[in-house]
């Protein structure tokens, strides 16, 4: 068996899917890839068990069969060649030898039937979106997701399609994030599935601001996602997300405008000197001016002031800036509006003339 | 004479404190190799034994086999906690009679804060001398006590002369105190560190003294050579007391038998990680890291942690992550001599509330009227079902 194929097409594939294979692996064959041989493309497969990515690679091949490799030697190897390069790769034995140039490689392989493949059951639905709105779903909102949480179902994001509209929900308990894209599915379809934290990373990393239209197939605990020259597959974390309704904030009485970069520019210097652990800030907002304060366990002091749109009763209340400058930084818009209530009410933050995307962030006590 | 005022730190050590208890409540245990551990036959470690058990090789946390490989003739004792920690707090309590700042680190160990006592009891070595003599009296049992200008030089002394031996390091003795130990006497020098200390060619503190700082944090990390460097001239805190509290609450359990089922680890862990949450909660405390011991075949102790955004206590997010490191471990699916959890970092309370609060609320509430339950009926009465 012998594949025949150059540096370019076997590096952009092997890229595309080294993020699935995790560098900690209790299964020796889950740092392999999956190489299925076909006439005159190879299938390349990464999986670890949770999340699958194939792709193809235009090659030359004759004769038959599988084998796995492990990914990240053959993807150091393929990006130290020079460009251009041609690539030969024979199968002899229990290792996979690689030829090019003067530079011979010869790599341990493991049997491609050992290889851990999802095979869904069928697809109970399936529908399309365009590429580019499913990545800005998850831009938008990932970044909110928990982390290790033992509230396992927050440990991802919350996919929700209703009325033809999609929607994406990300928490960690103290800041939520919410994305919608309005009557962009043509199907009734009512569900609501949480994909695992790392499904959502990589497919952030994967989808292009095409306007082509993805597949998505849904079944009982696997995603598929269909696009451009890869196949995409997250089991499903099985979990009840919280009503992320119930926590948006409501009778929210005063609204400040702020222009987003000198409202970062100033949080960022003010977090200098902010608690390390809880990195509280305080606002204090009143006749069109924003204070910020910052001071930490050494007594150390930041205060800076702002003009902003301001006219409502002066207000008083903390924040942890981690969560405020990430916020910001996942507006576009140059123009934020903070809505508040009291503070002890959570604040929902959005760009100006966008509240397809939104975000709440809970006070702080300080 | 000259009375300048001048920090002294002064660290207190009890010479083989179990072993020496033994020995004062049984003379017939005198002059004789007692060792206080896990019992032969069994696979717990020696936990203290007397100096002349040492004089056989036989050290602190050695296995209880090897210390009966090494001498079989000698007296092996249980551990008997009560009589010890009641020696423990007379002697705690005297100290408090030398100096107002006693901050105690275990059991048998103690750092004084002794400046400024020189008026009323004179010279350092008057302070060691009598301090040592007062344990004596108290209690009957031999003490080290070393005096120094801060912790890292008192404990070095305490350990200088032993047993019933004392030391004081004047501030400008210090580096030539220093100058011929090992490298392994400095404080968290490990395994790992006297490898790369060893590979360097380094021997003693005044050889380690001849390296940059920056090469230092190369080899050992940014903060690591810092460390090194800094105790390699003697510099190290010298305060006493203040806020150091308890620092970790954790458990662990060596097997009888080495125990590969993934099941019965789990469950161990799972119990261990209910007993770390239930003590956490009596003490108010919550942790912001999660640690995880594991002891393997051949006496190899690997440790892992994690930490978190949040401080916990709660027997599930204790278990959660304990497990999830052992499964990230890599040591998944060896033979498990011991096993521990941990957890450490208390916080004070998150000053941030929750999105979804009330289920947590919830939570806490269940924990506490669960520890009520077992406070009053005992452990192993109720316990959280498990969906399998």
């Amino acid at each position: 068996m012998k594949i025949v194929t150059k540096r370019e097409a076997l590096l952009d594939p092997l890229q595309r899917i080294a993020g699935v294979v995790e560098r900690r692996q209790t299964l020796p064959i889950l740092s392999n890839i999956l190489i299925n041989v076909k006439s005159n493309e190879i299938q390349i497969t990464a999986t670890d068990l949770e999340v699958e990515l194939r792709t193809q690679a235009v090659a030359e091949c004759s004769g038959e069969g599988d084998f796995t490799v492990p990914a990240r030697k053959i993807l150091d190897i393929c990006k130290a060649l020079p460009e251009g390069a041609d690539i030969i790769l024979e199968v002899d034995g229990d290792k996979a030898k690689i030829r090019s140039g003067r530079s011979r490689f010869s790599l341990g392989i493991l049997p491609a039937q050992d290889y851990p493949v999802i095979e869904p059951t069928a697809s109970s639905s399936v529908f399309t979106l365009k590429e580019a709105e499913l990545k800005q779903l998850i831009e938008k909102t990932q970044f909110a997701m928990a982390q290790q949480d033992v509230r396992y179902y927050l440990n991802g994001m919350l996919l929700e399609i209703k009325d033809g509209d999609v929607r994406t929900v990300a928490t960690d308990g103290h800041r939520l994030a919410l994305s919608e894209c309005n009557k962009s599915v043509d199907s009734d379809l009512d569900v609501q599935l949480i994909l695992p934290r790392k499904a959502v990373l990589e497919l952030g990393r994967l989808l292009k601001d095409s306007e082509d239209e993805i597949k998505l197939e849904l079944s009982a605990n696997y995603i598929r996602i269909l696009m451009d020259g890869a196949v995409f597959t997250s089991k499903l974390i099985d979990g009840r997300f919280p009503d992320y309704q119930r926590v948006m904030p409501s009778g929210t009485n005063k609204e400040l405008r702020a222009d987003k970069a000198l409202l970062k520019q100033s949080l960022s210097r003010a977090s200098i000197l902010s608690n390390e652990k809880y990195r509280g800030i305080r606002f204090s907002a009143n006749n069109n001016t924003l204070q910020l304060q910052a001071h930490n366990p050494e007594q150390e002091e930041a205060e800076e002031e702002l003009e902003v749109d301001y006219t409502g009763d002066e207000i008083k209340i903390g924040f942890n800036v981690g969560y405020f400058i990430d916020v910001l930084s996942a507006i576009k818009e140059d123009e934020i509006i903070v809505e508040l209530k009291d503070s002890n009410s959570s604040a929902l933050i959005y760009g100006k003339d966008n509240s397809r995307n939104r975000y709440v962030v809970m006070p702080m006590r300080i | 004479m000259n009375r300048e005022s001048r920090v002294w730190v002064m660290h207190v050590d009890m010479d083989a404190f179990f072993a020496s208890v033994e020995q004062r409540d049984n003379p017939e245990f005198l002059h004789r190799p007692v060792i206080v551990g896990a019992l032969p036959g069994g696979r717990g470690v020696v936990a203290t034994c007397s100096y002349e058990a040492r004089a056989f090789g036989i050290r602190s946390a050695m296995p209880i086999s090897e210390a009966w490989r090494r001498c079989p003739g000698a007296i092996y004792l249980r551990p008997d906690m009560p009589r010890y920690v009641e020696a423990s707090r007379k002697i705690m309590q005297l100290l408090q009679s030398i100096s107002p700042v006693v901050e105690p680190v275990s059991i048998d160990e103690a750092y004084l804060d002794a400046s400024g006592l020189e008026r009323l009891n004179g010279e350092p070595e008057s302070i060691a001398s009598l301090t040592r003599q007062k344990i004596r009296e108290a209690v009957g049992l031999g003490c080290s006590v070393g005096i120094g200008p801060n912790r890292l030089i008192a404990k070095l002394a305490s350990e200088y002369r032993k047993p019933n031996g004392q030391t004081v390091v004047r501030h400008e003795e210090v580096q030539a105190f220093l100058d011929p130990m090992p490298v392994s006497n400095l404080r968290g020098v490990g395994k790992q560190t006297d490898k790369i200390v060893q590979k360097l060619g380094i021997q003693t503190i005044h050889q380690l003294r001849q390296y940059p700082l920056e090469i230092l944090s190369a080899h050992f990390g940014r903060k690591g050579g810092r460390h090194l460097y800094d105790q390699a001239r003697g510099v190290a805190s010298s305060r006493v007391g203040g806020t150091q509290g308890r620092k970790s609450i954790s458990k662990e359990t060596t097997f009888k038998r080495d125990v590969t089922c993934r099941r019965q680890l789990r469950e161990k862990l799972r119990q261990l990680s209910a007993e770390v949450g239930r003590s956490a909660r009596h003490k108010s405390l919550k942790g912001r890291v999660v640690n995880l011991k594991i002891r393997i075949e051949g006496f190899e102790t690997h440790t892992r942690q994690c930490r978190l955004p949040r401080a916990v206590n709660a027997d599930g997010e204790i278990f959660g992550h304990a497990w999830k490191l052992y499964e990230q471990s890599g040591l998944a699916g060896r033979s498990v001599r011991l096993i521990g959890v941990g957890i450490s970092d208390f916080g004070s309370e998150e000053p941030m509330p929750d999105l979804f609060e009330s289920s947590r609320e919830r939570e806490e509430k269940l924990y506490s009227t669960m520890d009520e339950i077992t406070d009053k009926y005992g452990i192993n009465v109720l316990s959280r079902g498990i969906r399998r």
